[in-house]
């Protein structure tokens, strides 16, 4: 018994180093200081806490570890009303005057972080805003974290316009969508000036050297033609033992391809596999299990939030000819989940999304998964 | 500037006259503090002053030295308690807004952490029964209101480009131009398409949360909704183009779209245009016709272009080097609704050997890189990807 106990001990032991060790892996070339924001865009959660977050007017990641690693208890809800008029109250401002970015839940504690802007000019602050299961924003503090940072490739490139003092370059890059898979980082960005495909993947822990792999994907549509176009929101799916990645892009089909693609330089032909049909206009995705099955959910502005299946995913032909709608995996649109505007997964069971009601106000909220 | 308002509740030694007879007169008088007095602090007051910094901060004064002793070891969830300030009319809804507490001159002072924004009021509020040894529930207001910005409309849409009155079916984009920084979110509720009839194009373009802006919110990247301009892709085989070839539109922006300062445009603007057969084909810079100064003269570089190109790429991805590869420094313009492109050095050309070197991924109105055009029709095995990333042109300068 007692040997018993010793090898329980011991076990326990181990994993909690080992657990120690993968989290200080992952921290290791962290620096501990304030973190600078020129403004923050998508959210995305690694393990251990770690948060990823998009700058887009400084063309940078940054990867905070926010040390909020404690699991949340069971059946634990979230509901917050009127959270855009709270966030606003906090920052001292009024809700017209705060523009909420992104939403991401940390999958381990289930608290919810929102990228926020307070102001809508071009003076205006980021804010990191953490809400927790009491409902109350507060403002995550940046001024003390452990931080790594990533300076995109090919950041808006330096050439100025316009003569003397009104030489300015705007060409900018907008990070549309960001998400974490086994040590990569994977980040889809569409610029002001050239109408381009670009997903960027980024080894993570960040190395000064990683220049990310940069690769332009093709996607076929109903006809003949293969297009570029950027990609609006992605998520990961395993289809049989294989990564994937599952992207809607701006022009409305869903395509997908696999991970081991993503090679530097690479043109990847992906497959389309829905066209999600007219006035699509995607926001975020997110995949979960139910009844054993896998589906997709999709916030979508002009349809409300979308249900798709994806039974037959590993079985999909590329959409070649021309089809009827709700050709390939098939959709329907869940009653009742209107102005979503942005949405993650929550737990097993739930999905955390950001509601927009008529008067304007925003609601957080977890719902069961449809 | 200061406007304070005091009221009180049960707990008072006042009598009721006199509460309201106080309140009146504090009201009326927007006089600067207001005064209360409880049992353990008879002279604390709360009022908004300018601190070194400039911002403005609440303070509590009168307080004697056992009761700031004792405040000083306080945490922010207790002075929360005692003196906080929220933004507009009391509501169960707004927490109080973040700043740091310290003692300051025998003082506690509020510092906002977030600067106060114009024409909104804050609301200090100080419950002077949560002091130590304080009674009661009486609630001390103070507020204050930055004056209002000015909000006269001066800001105008400055330039629409491509600033040609015609443009080809599957145009991909247009820039906004303003004279003065805007504002962002829901700006495309403010941009509305016209066909002939003067009814909206339905979706035009391709809204997203991200609102393609430069950096200091004076360009809107507005592009056309690629499922409209796409062959083969739903939205344009059900709902069609968003222009059509031989139709004409009106862009139309409206003038309550807010400036930075949150003033309205001083003026909607319109461009009004005609559409031409779709442009599928690739731009070559092999058809483009260079005109070349002397040596010994700042004179212009020209280049024309048989076909319209693309305002902020085409002033952004062409340079001018000499045979060496070294770069040529100077200004770049592009006119004559962006067919010609002008480029004068800032020192004078010597004789010699120089290059245009074009980024091939300039692109004409429809969003055609040089030898690779907008679609790539698969069954046709047409090059997708030229080896080099430039193109060069060779002139001489005599």
């Amino acid at each position: 018994m007692k040997r018993f106990t010793l090898f329980v001990a011991l076990a326990v032991l181990a994993f909690g180093f080992s657990s120690l060790n993968a989290e200080a892996k992952l921290t290791s070339g962290m620096a501990t200081g304030k973190a600078e924001f020129q403004s923050m865009g998508p959210l995305a959660f690694g393990p251990d806490g770690i948060l990823f977050v998009a700058d887009t007017k400084a063309a940078a990641i940054v990867a905070l570890s926010t040390g909020d690693t404690k699991a949340a208890p069971a059946g634990q809800s979230l509901k917050v009303e009127a959270v855009n008029q709270k966030i606003a109250g906090l920052l001292g401002t009024t809700a017209d005057q705060i523009l909420i970015e992104d939403l991401a839940i940390n999958p381990i504690s289930r608290n919810a972080y929102l990228a926020v802007s307070r102001g809508r000019g071009a003076d205006a602050t980021p804010v990191l805003i953490r809400v927790k299961t009491d409902g109350a924003p507060e403002v995550f503090s940046l001024d003390n974290v452990k931080f790594s940072r990533a300076e995109l490739p090919d950041a808006p490139a330096d050439k100025m316009v316009g003569q003397g003092n009104r030489q300015s370059n705007p060409r900018r890059e907008s990070i549309t969508d960001i998400g974490y898979l086994n040590g990569r980082l994977f980040i889809a960005g569409l610029a002001n000036e050239e109408f381009s495909s670009t997903l960027r993947s980024i080894a993570f822990p960040f190395k000064t050297v990683d220049n990310g792999t940069q690769v332009e994907i093709y996607h076929g549509a109903h006809g003949q033609f293969e297009t570029r176009s950027p990609i609006r929101t992605f998520t990961t799916f395993k289809i049989g033992k294989e990564d994937h990645l599952l992207a809607a892009y701006t022009c409305t089909p869903l395509v997908q391809f696999p991970v081991s693609d993503l090679k530097p330089g690479a043109k990847i032909m992906g497959k389309t596999i829905a066209e999600l049909g007219n006035r699509n206009r995607p926001l975020d995705m997110i995949v979960y299990q139910k009844d054993g099955k896998s589906y997709l959910l999709m916030a979508n502005s002009s349809r409300g939030v979308m249900k798709i299946t994806t039974e037959n995913i590993d079985k999909a032909e590329a959409i070649k000819a021309r089809v009827a709608d709700k050709q390939g995996l098939t959709y329907e649109t869940i009653e009742g989940w209107t102005g979503v505007d942005h949405l993650d997964r929550y737990d097993a069971d739930h999905v955390a999304v950001l509601r927009r009601g008529e008067d304007g106000s925003l609601k957080l909220e977890a719902l069961a998964l449809p | 500037m200061f406007n304070t308002k005091g009221q009180r509740f049960k707990g008072s030694r006042l009598s009721e006259q006199a509460i309201f007879l106080f309140a009146l007169l504090c009201s009326i008088a927007t006089l600067t503090l207001c005064v209360k007095s409880v049992p353990a602090q008879t002279t604390a007051t709360i009022k908004w002053v300018k601190v070194e910094s400039g911002k403005m901060a609440v303070e509590l004064t009168g307080l004697d030295a056992a009761t700031l002793q004792q405040l000083a070891k306080w945490n922010v969830l207790q002075f929360q308690k005692l003196l906080a300030v929220y933004v507009g009319q009391p509501d169960a809804n707004v927490p109080p807004m973040l700043g740091s507490y310290r003692i300051h001159n025998n003082a506690l002072r509020f510092e906002p952490q977030f600067a106060l924004e114009p024409g909104v009021t804050y609301r200090a509020v100080f419950l002077p029964g949560k002091l130590p040894g304080g009674l009661g529930n009486s609630v001390v207001t103070a507020t204050f209101s930055p004056p209002s910005r000015d909000l006269t409309p001066t800001t105008v849409v400055a330039q629409i480009y491509p600033s040609s009155n015609v443009v080809p079916e599957n145009l991909l984009k247009f820039y906004l131009h303003f004279s003065a920084p805007m504002r962002r979110g829901n700006v495309y509720e403010y941009i509305r398409l016209l066909d002939e009839s003067g009814n909206p194009v339905e979706l035009p373009f391709l809204e997203i949360d991200e609102e393609l802006w430069n950096h200091d919110l004076t360009r809107l990247t507005l592009f056309i909704d690629p499922g409209r301009i796409k062959r083969g892709v739903k939205p344009l085989e059900e709902i069609g183009p968003s222009l059509e070839s031989g139709k004409r539109y009106r862009l139309v922006i409206d003038r309550e779209w807010r400036d930075g300062n949150g003033a309205p445009l001083k003026e909607s603007f319109e461009k009004a245009f005609t559409v031409a057969p779709p442009d599928r084909q690739p731009p070559n810079p092999a058809d483009w016709k260079l005109e070349t100064p002397n040596a010994d003269t700042r004179a212009a570089l020209t280049i024309r272009f048989p076909e319209p190109m693309e305002h902020a790429l085409a002033q952004r991805l062409i340079a001018v080097t000499k045979s060496t590869g070294e770069s040529i420094a100077g200004s770049v313009m592009l006119d004559d609704q962006e067919r010609r492109w002008t480029f004068i050095p800032d020192a004078a050309w010597q004789s010699g050997r120089y290059h245009v070197v074009i980024q091939t991924t300039i692109e004409d109105l429809a969003g055609n890189n040089i030898g690779k055009p907008f679609e790539v029709d698969v069954f046709k095995n047409i090059q997708r990807h030229l080896t080099s990333q430039t193109v060069k042109l060779t002139f001489e300068i005599r």
